[in-house]
């Protein structure tokens, strides 16, 4: 018995000996891992500042299935199946002294496509998204004069607040709203802001500098052109306001005026315990509905003929309409952000404005003049971004350090709650080096022949992208 | 009697053997968090300043990315945490990118979009920006401490400190991490070692102080190691290079001030 418990005694301490150093080889093996030639305390310091400028060569390339069968036939030019760009981004700023600044955000494209011939000057095209000049007259109040690019909203999919969006966006080279702001162009306008420590106003005015131009495709967008048709073919007055009600609170309201329409709208975003931020973005004004507004738009830029108004029932009558985006992001524990979002866009097609649109090419014999007429009102929600349908859900997922350092991954889809059809896009981009970036994104629209994106000419794309940042 | 005397004198000695065992118990509550606070008074200076973070990614011994970061800190007042403007400097495709780091109220400024995006506090977590202002960081705020003991470890730099030990468990919901290990040395309050925990009790994260130098007033840690517990190939070094104080007006710590922010 005694012999016994010596054993067990002897068992314990030479189990507590072997363990001893088992936990110091753990704590160890975290300082073998620091590497043996780190930064000397003493190296040379880095400046406290730098230039915020940003300027990279991109090259792209994007190979494009089209959808046969198409429920209402595509007009020509059809989408081109190939296209590639070479293209210099610049975002640079310049101080003029004290109190003024100059800056310019603008790309240089080459581009080339199977829908265009080479070489000619359509090839060449500049993207003049800023150029403006910035007076700080007080430590707290910023005057700016120029093209400038605002951007309100808090949602991913679909800002309703952004109202200096619509014919903005010339030629994505990605479906990710959130990345098309990235190249579109400002406004020519006067802006003001004040700040202080609960919050701030600003305040634009974008003045008419010349008329309405008609959409442009392919085949014929301006290539040195700043584009003013595009941004200032009406007088148009934002009022803006943010107030830091609390940590948690810091709402945002918006007074918009554009030709003859107003429209007021809010921001609120909240966090929800340490996972979630959930968000709600919110516009309404009095306006026609989307068809009518496209083909008022059509008439008026002579793109389409006057009696296009009894091709398909629409709401020319102004009456208030809602624009929501409703939505929450979630971070998991693995670094990776869903972001889930609710669309209405009451302007937008209902249900039985998708079966006439479809039924519309089919009654009239599929008449050329029809499809364009038809194919046009998408158009033009595109050019004004805004949505098609009334009813979309947008789901979006990011995941940066993906398996590896310098990985990120993106994937996306919007969802026609309204046909089950959809558009899904997934993105890899890996930062090679300092100065090289390398990605590859792949996107497709799904749903049946008569559905928002089965209707569509593209059915799949992939691109290729590598950019040297400079 | 003496059984009655003896009965009596042992529930005196029982009275006083619980009054001292919960006055002792109640002097080490005080105790963990007087040594959390005094390291942070270590890590941070009670004024507002500026510096530049210095951050290089190791890649299994290998250097492979460099990020810079300048970081403006201001202890709220109220809240007795540290508020942070985080400006990216480097890599070039990363300038201009900014976060606004202050309790709840968490925003990340992309100037290609020119749009700012609420994140959450685990979202704070995402990019190099949570590495950025890890130093400022007061734990005795955020922190509940209990002192588990005296604990003799290794840093940084393979010299034997004789450290506290403690547990600390997150008692807002502004708290990064929701459990850390903290080692602080004995006498100086030097923050020695800090082990970060995910909410599923994961080790995330292994940081080292360093670089104990005169900055910004006093003694403190100039440098961190960080070793990720989850990447087993990855260490990242962290350099505080230009401390300095600044005078920061309140109104920077909004969403609206982020495209503002200007290079010095």
């Amino acid at each position: 018995m005694r012999w016994c418990g010596a054993m067990l005694f002897a068992g314990l301490v030479a189990g507590l000996v072997a363990a001893t150093p088992a936990f110091s080889a753990g704590e160890d093996s975290d300082l073998e891992r620091i590497p043996a030639q780190t930064p000397a305390d003493t190296a040379p310091e880095q400046p406290t500042s730098s230039s915020k400028d940003v300027n990279y060569l991109g090259e792209a390339l994007e190979i494009s299935g089209t959808r046969h069968g198409l429920a209402v036939p595509y007009p020509s030019p059809r989408p081109a199946t190939w296209e590639n760009w070479l293209f210099l981004d610049t975002r640079d700023e310049w101080r003029l002294g004290e109190a003024w600044r100059l800056n310019y955000s603008g790309r240089l494209n080459l581009r080339t496509s199977n829908s265009i011939p080479f070489p000619t000057h359509e090839n060449a095209r500049n993207d003049l998204r800023e150029l403006f000049v910035e007076w700080q007259p007080t430590e707290t109040v910023w005057i700016e004069l120029g093209r400038v690019n605002i951007r309100n909203g808090v949602a991913l999919g679909f800002n309703p607040t952004d109202f200096f969006r619509p014919r903005t966006v010339i030629e994505p080279l990605t479906g990710d709203p959130s990345v098309l702001r990235e190249d579109r162009l400002g406004v020519l306008m006067l802006t003001g802001q004040a700040l202080w420590r609960y919050g701030s106003v600003t305040v634009a005015y974008a003045p008419r500098v010349t008329t309405p131009t008609a959409i442009y495709n392919i085949r014929n967008e301006q290539n040195f052109d700043p584009g003013f048709d595009r941004t200032n073919a009406e007088d148009r007055v934002l009022l803006k306001t943010s107030l830091n009600l609390a940590e948690r609170f810091n709402p945002e309201l918006l007074y918009y005026h554009a030709g003859s329409r107003t429209q007021i709208g809010a921001n609120l975003t909240t966090p929800v315990g340490r996972n979630i931020v959930a968000y709600l973005e919110w516009a309404g004004g009095s306006r026609p509905d989307l068809i009518a507004d496209a083909f008022h738009y059509g008439r008026m830029t002579g793109a389409l003929p006057a009696a296009v108004t009894a091709l398909l029932p629409n709401s020319a009558d102004a009456r208030f309409m809602n624009d929501l985006s409703l939505g929450a992001s979630y971070t998991t524990e693995s670094r990776v952000t869903f972001n889930l979002e609710y669309h209405f866009h009451e302007a937008g097609f209902s249900s039985t404005d998708w079966s006439n649109w479809f039924n519309a090419s089919a009654r009239r014999g599929f008449i050329p003049g029809v499809n364009s007429a038809l194919w046009y009102l998408r158009s033009y929600a595109q050019d004004q971004q805004e949505p098609e349908s009334r009813h979309t859900a947008f789901l979006r997922m990011d995941w940066q350090d993906a398996f590896v350092t310098d990985l990120e991954l993106t994937a996306l889809a919007a969802v026609n709650l309204q046909d089950a059809s959809w558009f899904s896009q997934a993105t890899a981009e890996y930062h090679l080096s300092r100065a090289w970036t390398i990605a590859g994104l792949v996107s497709g629209t799904y749903g049946g022949r008569r559905s928002e994106y089965g209707s569509l000419p593209g059915v799949a794309s992939v691109l290729l992208r590598a950019s040297r940042y400079f | 009697m003496r059984c009655a005397m003896f009965k009596t004198m042992t529930r005196r000695f029982l009275l006083i053997a619980l009054v001292l065992a919960a006055a002792a118990g109640a002097a080490r509550a005080q105790t963990a968090h007087d040594i959390i606070a005094g390291a942070d008074r270590v890590r941070n200076p009670g004024e507002p300043f500026r510096t530049t973070s210095v951050l290089t990614e190791y890649v299994r011994g290998q250097p492979r990315d460099q990020t810079v970061l300048t970081v403006y800190s201001k202890e709220d007042n109220a809240s007795g945490q540290f508020r942070n403007l985080v400006r990216y400097v480097e890599p070039p495709r990363d300038a201009g990118k900014m976060a606004l780091l202050d309790g709840q109220n968490l925003w990340f400024y992309d100037p290609a979009a020119k749009s700012s995006v609420r994140i959450s506090t685990k979202q704070r977590l995402v990019g190099q920006a949570s590495i950025g202002d890890v130093l400022t960081i007061n734990f005795a705020v955020d922190y509940t401490g209990t002192l588990l003991g005296d604990e003799t470890i290794t840093d940084a730099e393979h010299q034997t400190r004789d450290c506290w030990h403690l547990d600390l468990r997150a008692a807002t919901p502004t708290a990064v991490y929701s459990r850390a290990e903290y080692w602080v040395e004995h006498g100086s309050f030097w923050p020695i070692k800090t082990k970060f925990y995910s909410d599923s009790g994961r080790v995330l994260k292994v940081l080292y102080y360093r670089g104990f130098t005169q900055r910004l007033g006093a003694v403190r840690p100039g440098a961190a190691v960080i070793i990720d517990a989850v990447d087993s190939t990855l260490v990242t070094t962290v350099r505080f290079d230009n401390p300095a104080f600044q005078d920061i007006p309140d109104f920077w710590y909004q969403r609206d001030y982020l495209p503002r922010l200007r290079p010095e």
